[in-house]
């Protein structure tokens, strides 16, 4: 655990980003999240654009994606991400509360990497959590071009 | 007429035809010779001409001439003089030339006149074969029950059936000299010019016409109309056959119409649905989300504060995820539920035997430590919705092993039997069974019949079954006896019918 990738996270519920902070916490790993709100922001970071003019010009190693979202949710954002050329690398997971079948075929016809259902069992959630953040930020070789620091 | 007929019929013979000019001439010259004797003078002249026209009139020409030959040597060798010879005064001679001419005459005027007759009897009797023909073809269309009459091309009616006095009310009679068009009010769907130009050019025209009966209904029939040429090919007369097509068109009206109440009904449907299912996707998403907190933060709360919660608070925090734990079942079950209803259901044919292994496996960790005799019969194939079948089946073997946790040695059989066109697939266990008083509440949603804490459950298995079932085109129902376990259900139609 030399070097952990940046994990950008796109969600409205705060108790959702508590929860999900507080589970990658237990494995040292809350430091390297950003949290944005909705869609638009999550494209502002990516775009380095609104609050973001002055970050560093890295793509995250991952996009941790809630689906419903104020303003410009979450599947419009994968599409967005999907269709350009220079942020389509970056690998998208969908975390949502929806099992429904609509959300999942349209999110891998989008192209996501991964779509995982939160678990309402906490174990099970910060387990899940758990695994996509040692997953993504650490075992995935994440795509040229990736923030990348030391811990 | 009929006497000539027959004596003709008497003379047909050669023999007998020239038999009669001898004859009829022989008894000339004996009547001629008796008159001589007795003094009459002069009469042999019209015996003599009448033996030549009765064996005209009867014999034909040929003996004709043979009796005039005969009557002239007779009437030279005996009555002209000098008597008995051949040879004839110069005196006589006028008397003897205009008695051949005459007979001649007679003979000429007779053959014709039986020519003629020959010729009208002829006539008479292919006439009378063609009437016999038509009569035979008119009382086979009569035999018909479609619609046929004729008219000239004055539109004058001049043939009726039977089946046009069912289907018009009048009888031949009544019709046949009418005007067509103007006795049946007929409506056409073209101007009749175009009607009869296409007649004319093809000979016949096919078309949906409105008729008024004799009682004044209006009917609605497929017409054929055929033209008739004579041998000059000009056109004489239309052969036209209807049929009553009244009642398909109010039927097929009727259909249009129910069509677009369906259309409009579906319209109204596919509204709801999309409605439930934007209500189903609210719920899936903003539903789940409070309880995964409320979850999050106890646990978070249990693993922070356990040192300084006693036990009852720390009972009391347990209740809370109990509770939130049994509602997101509840939401799921809800979930997969109206997922049901609204999922398209994919109709194959379906191994009921595959189906029952692939669901005794499913539901294998429910049998840990539990001693279960399992008794399956023989599966037929159905057709239906695969995944849809296999979840009933799930439901139904789950629900048996969890009502028979109290017997030490369960027993759950699975077989099927054919009725009619169905299948009958049961599930029978030695559970605890239930109340027969409580059955028609057994397949209801959130209906449950047994305490929580007896046996865990969300209410929702059966009904899920129900509707699984009843989209197949299918019907459940169950047995139970209390403390003698229960048997559970289903018939699907063998063809399998699914709705969508």
């Amino acid at each position: 655990m030399s070097q952990l990738g940046r994990i950008l996270m796109a969600e409205d519920d705060p108790k959702d980003v508590e929860l999900t902070l507080t589970a990658l916490q237990e494995y040292n790993l809350a430091n390297e999240v950003v949290v944005t709100r909705d869609g638009e922001e999550a494209l502002d970071y990516l775009y380095c654009r609104g609050n973001f003019t002055t970050r560093t010009n890295d793509n995250p190693a991952v996009l941790l994606l809630d689906l419903k979202m104020p303003k410009v949710d979450g599947l419009e954002v994968l599409q967005q991400i999907k269709s350009d050329e220079k942020l389509r690398m970056i690998p998208v997971v969908v975390l949502t509360s929806s099992r429904e079948e609509r959300d999942m075929v349209a999110s891998y016809r989008l192209g996501v990497n991964a779509y995982v259902v939160k678990p309402v069992d906490f174990h099970e959630f910060v387990n899940a959590i758990k695994e996509l953040g040692v997953f993504w930020a650490v075992i995935n070789e994440a795509p040229p071009g990736s923030m990348r620091r030391s811990s | 007429m009929s006497k000539a007929e027959s004596s003709s019929r008497g003379v047909r013979s050669v023999v007998l035809r020239y038999g009669l000019a001898v004859v009829s001439v022989a008894i000339a010259l004996g009547l001629a010779l008796l008159a001589q004797f007795e003094t009459i003078h002069k009469l042999e002249f019209p015996l003599f001409l009448m033996a030549v026209a009765i064996t005209v009139w009867y014999a034909g020409g040929v003996p004709g001439v043979l009796a005039v030959g005969l009557s002239g040597l007779s009437f030279n060798y005996f009555f002209t003089e000098p008597r008995y010879t051949l040879y004839i005064e110069p005196a006589d001679r006028p008397l003897f030339v205009a008695f051949l001419l005459f007979a001649l005459m007679i003979a000429w005027f007779g053959s014709r006149r039986r020519r003629i007759e020959q010729e009208l009897r002829q006539a008479r009797d292919e006439l009378e074969t063609e009437v016999a023909e038509r009569t035979q073809q008119a009382s086979l269309l009569n035999l018909t029950n479609d619609t046929i009459f004729v008219r000239d091309m004055s539109d004058v009616i001049t043939y009726w059936n039977r089946g046009a006095q069912e289907l018009y009310g009048w009888r031949a009679e009544e019709a046949i000299g009418k005007r067509a068009h103007l006795l049946l009010q007929t409506v056409f769907p073209i101007p009749v010019d175009e009607i009869h130009g296409a007649l004319l050019r093809a000979g016949r025209w096919e078309g949906e016409l409105e008729k008024t009966r004799a009682d004044g209904t209006q009917v609605v029939i497929a017409g054929r109309w055929s033209l008739q040429r004579d041998a000059q090919e000009r056109p004489v007369a239309i052969l036209e056959t209807n049929n009553d097509i009244t009642e398909r068109k109010r039927t097929e009206r009727q259909i249009r119409d129910l069509n677009a109440d369906l259309e409009k009904r579906t319209t109204q449907l596919q509204a709801t649905n999309k409605e439930l299912e934007a209500f189903a996707y609210s719920v899936s998403h903003d539903l789940r989300a409070p309880l995964r907190h409320m979850v999050g933060y106890t646990e978070l709360l249990q693993r922070n504060a356990t040192s300084i919660l006693d036990e009852k608070n720390r009972r009391y925090t347990v209740m809370i995820l109990e509770s939130a734990k049994r509602m997101g079942d509840l939401i799921d079950d809800l979930l997969a539920f109206s997922r049901i209803g609204r999922a398209e259901a994919r109709e194959t044919v379906v191994s009921l035997e595959q189906l029952v292994k692939e669901a005794l496996h499913e539901v294998r960790p429910e049998t840990n430590g539990r001693n279960i005799a399992w008794t399956i019969g023989a599966l037929p194939d159905v057709s239906g919705d695969r995944s849809m079948l296999r979840l009933a089946l799930v439901n139904l073997i789950s629900n048996a092993i969890k009502f028979t946790r109290t017997r030490g040695q369960a027993a759950i059989e699975i077989g099927s039997t054919t009725r009619g066109d169905e299948t009958i697939v049961f599930i029978k266990d030695n559970g605890v069974g239930f109340d027969m008083r409580y059955v028609n509440k057994l397949f209801g949603v959130f209906q449950r019949l047994h305490q929580a804490e007896a046996f865990e459950g969300t209410g929702i298995g059966l009904a899920t079954v129900q509707r699984i079932i009843s989209r197949h085109g299918g019907r459940v129902w169950a047995e139970g006896l209390v403390g003698e376990g229960a048997s559970f259900y289903f018939a699907v139609p063998k063809s399998g019918r699914t709705g969508s």
